[in-house]
């Protein structure tokens, strides 16, 4: 009786502690994650292996992703949360699913199949997709073309300002409705020649239009059910058009999904009913999981990782993701010493050779087998891993200047002491090196910014004693997630943490982001000091460009091969482009990263014909459960 | 009623309303200087669209006129405004639904404290220094002591996760149990020692002993004499601890994963949903005036030597 007491008593320490740290955790996960999954990248079915067995019971699942979606309206979630349920409530022009093998694949769903585009003369291209018979609203009217003309108007215009509007970027139309001096009757160039043709003209031939197609911002919507600014926010007004119809909301409590007998693909769903809970709180989530309440959860105490890979084996899983955590500095951070001469071009290259020294420092292994601890891959370049290059290989392993490894920098763990001797000979280039204490004298202090939360403090606390190692003061300094947003964004810190998740498989969602004039540019780049800067150069004469800029400034090179990426039309120099834009961008030491994103939940061993996309996405409506 | 306490009771109702007001300026200004937006994300939108949202809610105005505009729509419609993270739904309604989860949790705990805790109180006192007044002090003392967090994780591990009684989570079926138990455990223990300390007190006294002396019988002492008067100080205890957890215990809400307005509170802040960070705080503020305000009447009401001014 004793010893269960005093079990039970440092039980509910080791809970408390969690408890501590849930939150921080949670709150502080790098935002919405909408990447768009590898259509070659073999799905997460986390119990393919397992041998088949008869289902069980009436087929319900209750499940917990996060708490109360922002916003089930497709064209206003930014979610991944809300992505998923938006997956199983609507039914766009295409889908994810899985091939004969189990790979992923992207498949026609309203549509009848996904064409091929037809370019016209100026370049733009035209699709003309014809939709499925028989396809119907949950309130039993039909889904016609001209449903998705409004759902996309509305979804890119400004009246509605979603986040996610410019995801119609590639619309011919796109750019009129957000011009200066827009009247607000400006329309993307898609039209329905009747009801159940479609037509979209598009910019030019962009790689991931199909993928587009089955994210849940072109997801239909009907002009007669969204009049109700509150019409996705209450079952009674809730209308789609997919596998699945809202049954119940109980806010913040749960959400109730039931089989939609009425879809066409109805015969091939085999859940009947999905339980979305919503809860915040891993530790919470790990006690529905564990009484066996709930039979998937997305998230996890970031504490428990380590004990729960070894008490469920078959149950935690740890699927790809298209994301880097990196740590970023601000270009115009001082961190010459005090009393160096260098001025213009040669101060900037000075200081990049100096970060990039620095980069190579870090002990990347370190960091992910021993403080993230959830199968995260180190990192070597910004674009990440599983985003796919022009053949279909993987777009990092073929960028930076070495053949003999991935990336920009071997992060092996046997390459770790060369990197730092080399890094330690060129900081010494700059810097005076005490060579009786093996400390560099004369290096500003810097201040390291990150965002409350457990993890992000211990990654930082690495760096920290890293270069304490060798005389460098770093100091931490955490802010609350809004403040830190503000800070890193206006550019009042000397390095900060970041993390980006792609929107859809393709470099560019990875590299738009650094342009002098990107909400994004947490760098700085081409910003302040740096615009006077002319220490950036660009050739691609030899890609049949006339672009040959010496010593030019950031806008002068970057912002120009990303407007030359953004017009290109032929795959391979496009890819090729964005490898140079990679290049430019890490030459600069500005990005440091750390590690490739995973994705870790805990699914039910019962549950079968479960898969999940890089995206994050979660797909519940083939499982059964079968015990 | 007398007159002086009439005009008591309005005397304070006026101040509350200016308690509320103060409540509501500062936190307008101090939340539009802190840090962050609402609209702002890992991923940043651009200019344009940050600019259409700001349009659309109202927030590219002067601060001032925000201010005017906020007030004039609770006095004169008592709206909240759109939440705007929440899109599609109003303050009003999300606080609402939330209240409801909390204040049934609230005051079932509250019940459930009060009536075991009068209880306990006064077995603890009439025993006093027995075997059973000892094992309920050492029990109270514990409770008291102990914080709700782990109280929260301790019978979440033994009911919910080990025996498997009751669901980790607040929003299932019988979900509230959990939460009410550890919500109710501290004012319990406390409400125990304030009626023993109080009620040993009143035993002293020779109004007691003057009812011992003509005969009364041992419970008609205690309930028609003793409980009566000891409930003074539990009664002002009751009041301001009613209004704190009827208005959410956000370590409870996060642990068993409660749908209340404690946790829609602190959301809001993080995420900078400023219509609901107003509409919470004035929500939470008008209870605790009233709550304090009631407790302060029934103060009068228990005890009629208690002038009021």
């Amino acid at each position: 009786m004793k010893k269960k007491l005093v079990s039970l008593v440092l039980a509910s320490c080791m809970v408390l502690s969690l408890a501590a740290c849930g939150q921080s955790a949670t709150s502080t996960e790098t935002a919405p994650a909408d990447t768009q999954a590898t259509e070659s990248a073999p799905a997460d079915s986390a119990n393919a292996d397992a041998p088949a067995a008869e289902p069980v019971g009436e087929q319900v699942i209750n499940v917990c992703l996060a708490s109360e979606p922002a916003s089930l309206d497709p064209a206003l979630n930014s979610a991944v949360d809300g992505a998923t349920m938006i997956n199983h409530l609507f039914s766009g022009l295409a889908k994810w699913g899985l091939d004969a093998n189990g790979n992923l694949e992207l498949q026609p769903d309203c549509a009848q199949e996904l064409v091929e585009g037809v370019e016209n003369e100026d370049g733009t291209v035209t699709y003309t997709y014809t939709l499925k018979d028989g396809l119907t609203w949950s309130d039993g009217q039909p889904v016609t073309a001209g449903d998705f003309v409004f759902a996309w108007n509305r979804a890119a215009s400004q009246a509605l300002a979603a986040d996610y509007g410019y995801m119609f970027e590639v619309v011919d139309g796109y750019a009129d409705i957000w011009a200066d001096g827009a009247t607000g009757d400006e329309k993307l160039n898609v039209t329905a020649v009747d009801d159940k043709t479609l037509e979209v003209t598009l910019v030019n031939s962009i790689a991931y239009w199909n993928e587009l197609l089955a994210f849940p911002t072109y997801m239909p919507v009907r002009e007669d059910v969204v009049s109700n600014e509150a019409w996705a926010t209450d079952p009674s007004t809730y209308v789609n058009n997919g596998a699945y119809t809202m049954t119940a909301w109980d806010h913040n409590s749960v959400i109730t999904l039931t089989k939609n007998e009425n879809f066409v693909d109805a015969d091939k769903v085999t859940m009947n009913q999905i339980n979305f809970y919503l809860s915040d709180d891993a530790n919470n989530q790990l006690a529905n999981f564990e009484n066996g309440d709930w039979q998937m959860i997305d998230d996890v105490p970031t504490n428990e990782i380590a004990s729960l890979k070894e008490t469920y084996p078959d149950e935690f899983v740890t699927a790809g993701q298209l994301g880097t955590y990196y740590v970023c500095w601000n270009i115009n951070e001082e961190i010459l010493p005090a009393g160096s001469t260098l001025t213009g071009a040669d101060k900037a290259n000075a200081e990049n050779e100096i970060r990039n020294a620095l980069a190579l420092l870090i002990d990347r292994n370190y960091i992910v087998n021993d403080i993230a601890q959830g199968g995260q891959v180190p990192a070597s370049s910004f674009v990440a891993m599983g985003l796919t290059d022009a053949d279909g290989s993987q777009f990092y392993q073929n960028a930076g200047p070495s053949s003999s490894f991935s990336g920009y920098y071997d992060v092996s763990e046997a390459a770790y002491e060369a990197n730092w001797n080399a890094a330690l000979d060129t900081l010494k280039k700059y810097y005076t090196f005490d060579e009786a204490t093996q400390q560099f004298t004369d290096f500003p202090s810097l201040v390291y910014l990150y965002n409350t939360s457990e993890g992000h403090k211990a990654i930082g606390e690495a760096i920290q004693s890293t270069f304490a190692g060798i005389g460098i003061t770093l100091n931490l300094e955490n802010q609350e997630w809004a403040t830190f947003l503000d800070t890193r964004k206006a550019g009042n810190y000397s390095i900060a943490r970041n993390g980006w998740l792609g929107d859809y498989n393709d470099p560019i969602s990875f590299l738009d982001m650094w342009t002098t004039q990107s909400g994004n540019n947490d760098v700085q780049f081409g910003k302040g000091d740096n615009a006077n800067v002319a220490a950036y150069s660009l050739d691609i004469t030899d890609l049949g460009y006339d672009t040959k800029v010496e010593n030019g400034t950031w806008s002068e090179t970057y912002d120009v091969l990303i407007g030359d990426i953004k017009t290109c039309t032929d795959t391979k120099t496009r890819y090729e482009l964005m490898h140079r834009a990679e290049d430019l961008l890490m030459s600069t030491g500005c990005i440091c990263p750390i590690y490739y994103y995973t994705d870790l939940y805990m699914i039910n061993k019962n549950v079968q014909g479960f898969f999940s996309s890089p995206l994050g996405y979660k797909y519940f409506m083939y499982c059964t459960i079968t015990g | 009623m007398n007159t002086k306490t009439l005009m008591y009771i309005v005397k304070r109702i006026l101040l509350a309303i200016v308690t509320i007001w103060v409540v509501i300026t500062v936190t307008f200004f101090v939340m539009h200087a802190v840090p962050g937006g609402p609209f702002t994300g890992e991923k940043a939108v651009s200019e344009t669209v940050m600019q259409a949202m700001e349009a659309k809610y109202g927030l590219d105005k002067p601060l001032g006129v925000q201010y005017i505009t906020y007030l004039g729509d609770i006095v004169t419609k008592f709206d909240f405004g759109p939440s705007l993270k929440q899109r599609g739904r109003n303050v009003n309604d999300i606080i609402l639904d939330g209240m409801k989860t909390s204040a049934k949790l609230g005051l079932i705990a509250a019940v459930i404290a009060l009536i075991c805790g009068v209880i306990l109180g006064s077995v603890a006192a009439l025993r006093r220094n027995k075997l059973i007044d000892r094992i309920i002090m050492i029990i109270t003392t514990a409770f008291v002591s102990m914080p709700s967090f782990i109280m929260g994780s301790l019978l979440l591990i033994a009911f919910a996760i080990n025996l498997k009684w009751f669901p980790a989570n607040g929003a299932s079926k019988n979900g509230l149990v959990l939460p009410v138990i550890t919500l109710s455990l501290y004012p319990m223990a406390y409400i125990t020692r304030l009626t023993r300390s109080s009620m040993l007190e009143v035993l002293g006294q020779d109004y007691i002993r003057t009812a011992k002396a003509k005969g009364v019988s041992g419970v008609k002492i205690i309930f028609g004499h003793a409980l009566k008067n000891s409930l003074i100080p539990v009664i002002t205890y009751f009041g301001p601890m009613l209004a704190g957890i009827v208005t959410g215990s956000l370590v409870v809400e996060q642990i068993f994963a409660v749908p209340g307005i404690g946790r829609a509170f602190v959301n809001s802040i993080t995420g900078r949903d400023y219509p609901l960070v107003m509409g919470t705080t004035i929500v939470l503020a008008t209870l605790i005036v009233i709550m304090n305000l009631v407790g302060d009447i029934m103060y009068k009401v228990v005890d009629p030597r208690i002038t009021l001014e």
